[in-house]
């Protein structure tokens, strides 16, 4: 008779089974590791909810080669649009590629459905030899001798152990705050993202976007889209639906009082949105918080037995022209867990050991993607970047392709006067040409 | 006491999605969970067992309801078993019931065997009593409380109208429970872990000592399922006149209380006809008077 | 339909709703001591109802257990929030 699981004593124990933890929990099982996995919803993926474009191909195609021909995919984009909105107006900027990575394998990104697509992933840790435990809420983290060396499952009986943990929990992350490495958050650090899957007829997708076969699109919305409120939108392609969601900053609902899903309603009615979603039919509404401040919010990253990876520690970038999370929360799932197999290896298990999980992040640019675009997040909520120059651009091209007899004024001289009757000072412009740059360009 | 317990493996209602063109069901967004009668059940039967007693949980369904099985195990059941067939076509409650009455005869026979009254799939509330049937014992249905006492069990039955009954039968016997009588219990971390892989025993016709042939029944067959179809009804309205107390009392009691019946003790039989179906067609009982 | 009130969107939800609450509200804060009423707004599935005065009520069972409520509450103490038991509350089935 084989000893029961419960007895064992565990080497890894990962405490939620998202793309972090699942990645985690495949790779350290690989390594011959003793595993579990533990999830708190009925499956995993029940409670996760992303746009949902993966942009970790090229990454699983590393552990799984080939994997989207047995994974639950959608379509793999190989156009994005970002769209400047005013409230009867969108200036885009469309990006289409038909070039090698982009709509040939190993594709940049695939859109996913997150109850589908984790299920599938935690099934791949399963049969790596995790344990996978679902309907298990893990409460807090258990204590021995100054170190972490277990998690309480909300359960009878509900202490384990193992040599160490990886908190891989998500963006509420209570594990990596009961384990004193997170502090509370500012309701400006984090946004509410609400979002629906609209089913629609795979021809009519194809028809409407221009697609042919699993081509995907990508569309993202920024400016006018959320109103006054600090966000964003998206809407992608799915085979037979598409998801659409937005993404509003806690505090400014908060202070705006808008209620989200009534911004929803008006996005999808937004004269440039509606024609899209035309005929749908909603199959699912949903709601999940995302960790928009990334660099500003991460934890302690490590502590004596004990490893956060993932939303948990922050690593969703959020920041106009990104929205990427599953990516990074599998590439630092997967460096907390090389971090763990060394550890095993040593048989030590202190802070010091855990240390060279900062070495594994980095090369797999997961904190110098963070570090780079750190100054993202605060400038990109500001309410110029937000409102005013979408506005400004919208109004702009507005009046540039405007035809009814007024003479025609070219675009330096109507984009001055534009500035000018705006409230922004000239000064303010430069430094935020400056910030735009600093952000994204260098 | 050895007590048994059926459990059935149902798509949970408020996942099914029927398009209200075709009505045809989405079945990629079903979800499946243990029928919330047979949970309760369960629970009640987890509760009842002495100390040297067993709990079995059974279920007739496909290789998903394995998943439900371990559930229970790891709630504290101390055995299951699954009873499956590819031969076998359209369950129909007399031959799940048959499934049932042979996989229990395979050991040695329980005591007490609890069922949910109704699934919420198919709801036709009939497996109690054919199971009963099939065992040769007494049977009783809609209970919503049960003692043992001295080899008899002394049981609340809900009656229309919110009427309740005390009745006692004898073991062994059926019980069909209502819903919502308990909530399952968490199983303990342990025993989550342990039922995961714990293979659950399948007998298939063979094992059972049945064939087809043995799974004939006479029976109603159903042909189709209809909604629901509204229909002009005179809607009861309190009598403005009355005092407020009483108005509500009239609302409250949705017309039941105080509607004086009519004697018909005159006229012809042809005339009293007429009377009453004009009478049902005035309450919107029969929409056309021939 | 595409466009859709915010019941219709609820009702394509799935919950298994838990015996016990996981979020507990204490009205008599947000009666004697919050102004700003900010979970009424910011909660998606619109789970706090405004009392006439000044209360709150809250209903656990449609609960997306997003978070965001107790982020966005000032008041100290006004919400004691956890994760319902596993396997309960909130279950996707495509998001
Ligand atoms: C509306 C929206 C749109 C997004 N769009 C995109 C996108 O298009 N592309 C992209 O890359 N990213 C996107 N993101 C971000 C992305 O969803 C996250 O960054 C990503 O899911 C993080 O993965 P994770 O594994 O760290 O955490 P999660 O995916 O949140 O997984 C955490 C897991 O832990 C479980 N869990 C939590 N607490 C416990 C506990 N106590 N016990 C047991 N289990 C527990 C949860 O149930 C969950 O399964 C989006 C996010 C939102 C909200
Ligand atoms: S924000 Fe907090 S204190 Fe204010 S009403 Fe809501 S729950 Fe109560
Ligand atoms: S957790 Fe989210 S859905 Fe639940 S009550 Fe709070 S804000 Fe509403």
């Amino acid at each position: 008779m084989t000893t029961h699981p419960a007895n064992q004593q565990f080497d890894v124990i990962i405490a939620g089974a998202g793309p972090a933890g699942s990645a985690a929990a495949l790779l350290t099982a690989r390594a011959g590791l003793k595993v579990l996995l533990l999830e708190r919803g009925e499956y995993p993926g029940a409670k996760n909810v992303s746009g949902a474009v993966f942009y970790g191909s090229a990454i699983l195609n590393e552990l799984i080669p080939g994997w989207w021909e047995q994974a639950p995919v959608e379509r793999h984009i190989c156009r994005r649009n970002i769209a400047f909105m005013s409230p009867a107006t969108a200036v885009a900027l469309d990006f289409r590629c038909a070039g090698p990575g982009y709509a040939t394998a190993p594709y940049n990104g695939f859109t996913v459905l997150r109850p589908k697509f984790d299920r599938w992933l935690a099934a791949q840790a399963e049969a790596a030899g995790a344990f996978v435990l679902t309907s298990a809420v893990v409460d807090d983290v258990l204590r021995e001798k100054g170190r972490i060396a277990g998690v309480r499952v909300r359960r009878e009986q509900g202490d384990i152990y193992g040599k160490v943990v990886i908190a891989c929990d998500g963006v509420n992350s209570f594990l990596a705050k009961k384990a004193g490495l997170q502090r509370e958050f500012h309701p400006h650090e984090l946004s509410l993202g609400v979002k629906e899957v609209i089913g629609l007829d795979p021809a009519v997708i194809e028809d409407r976007f221009h697609l042919t076969g699993n081509d995907g699109i990508a569309f993202e919305y920024l400016g006018a889209i959320t109103e006054d409120v600090h966000g964003g939108a998206f809407l992608y392609t799915n085979r037979d639906s598409l998801s659409l969601g937005l993404i509003g900053q806690i505090s400014s609902l908060v202070e705006r009082r808008k209620r989200p899903y009534e911004l929803l309603e008006r996005f999808k009615a937004h004269p440039a949105v509606a024609p899209l979603v035309r005929g749908g039919k909603l199959r699912e509404y949903s709601a999940h918080l995302i960790p928009e401040s990334g660099w500003a919010m991460k934890p302690k990253l490590y502590t004596d037995g004990m490893l956060v990876a993932g939303d948990a520690a922050g690593f969703c970038l959020a920041a106009g022209l990104y929205l990427e999370g599953m990516n990074y929360a599998m590439q630092s799932g997967l460096a907390a867990a090389e971090t763990a197999i060394l550890a095993c290896q040593k048989g030590n298990f202190s802070a010091r050991t855990l240390a060279v999980y900062q070495k594994h992040l980095k090369q797999r640019h997961v904190s110098t993607d963070f570090r780079a675009y750190r100054h993202a997040p605060s400038f990109v909520n500001g309410p110029r970047l937000q409102n005013l120059y979408p506005e400004i651009v919208a109004q702009g091209m507005e009046q540039i392709f405007r035809v009814d007899g007024a003479p025609k004024r070219k675009i330096l001289p109507l984009a001055y006067r534009m500035v000018r009757q705006s409230s922004i000072k000239p000064g303010q412009l430069l430094r935020d040409v400056y910030q735009v740059a600093r952000t994204y360009l260098w | 006491m050895h007590i048994a317990v059926c459990l059935k493996y149902v798509p949970d209602p408020s996942t099914i999605e029927a398009d209200p063109l075709t009505g045809s069901i989405d079945t990629g967004r079903v979800l499946y969970m243990m029928n919330p009668a047979d949970e309760s059940a369960l629970e009640l039967a987890l509760r009842l067992r002495p100390p040297n007693g067993a709990v079995t949980v059974l279920s007739v369904g496909p290789v998903e309801a394995d998943r439900l099985l371990q559930e229970a195990l790891a709630a504290g059941a101390d055995a299951a078993l699954r009873v499956w067939d590819d031969a076998l076509g359209s369950l129909k409650p007399i031959i799940t019931t048959a499934l049932l009455a042979a996989a229990l005869r395979m050991k040695e026979l329980p005591g007490l065997v609890l069922c949910g009254g109704h699934s919420v799939d198919r709801g036709s509330g009939t497996v109690p009593a054919l199971l009963a049937e099939h065992l040769d014992w007494p049977v009783a249905t809609d209970v919503t409380q049960f003692v043992l006492q001295s080899g008899r069990i002394r049981v609340q039955r809900r009656l229309a109208r919110g009427a309740r009954a005390e009745s006692e039968i004898t073991l062994p016997a059926v019980l069909g429970l209502e819903t919502g009588l308990a909530h399952l219990r968490q199983a303990s971390l342990p025993s989550l872990m342990r039922v995961k892989h714990t293979p659950i025993p399948l007998y298939g016709l063979e094992d059972l000592g049945l064939s087809p042939q043995d799974l004939h029944f006479p029976a109603m067959t159903l042909h189709e399922i209809m909604p629901p179809r509204p229909r002009a009804q005179a809607m009861f309205t309190p009598d403005a006149s009355a005092p407020v107390p009483e108005r509500i009392a009239q609302i409250m009691s949705a017309g039941a209380a105080g509607k004086a019946g009519k004697v018909l003790d005159s006229g012809t039989p042809e005339q009293q006809a007429d009377a009453i179906i004009e009478f049902l067609h005035q309450r919107g009982f029969l929409e056309h008077r021939t | 339909m595409v466009m859709t009130t915010h019941e219709e969107k609820m009702r394509t939800v799935r919950f298994r709703v838990a015996a016990a609450p996981h979020i507990v509200v204490n009205p008599d804060i947000c009666r004697n001591q919050c102004t700003v009423h900010a979970c009424v707004y910011v909660c998606p599935a619109n789970l706090f109802v405004p009392l006439d005065d000044g209360g709150i009520l809250f209903n656990y069972e449609q609960c997306f257990e997003c978070g965001t409520c107790y982020i966005a509450c000032n008041q100290e103490g006004a919400i004691r929030w956890a994760y319902p038991d596993g396997g309960y509350g909130v279950t996707f089935r495509e998001s």
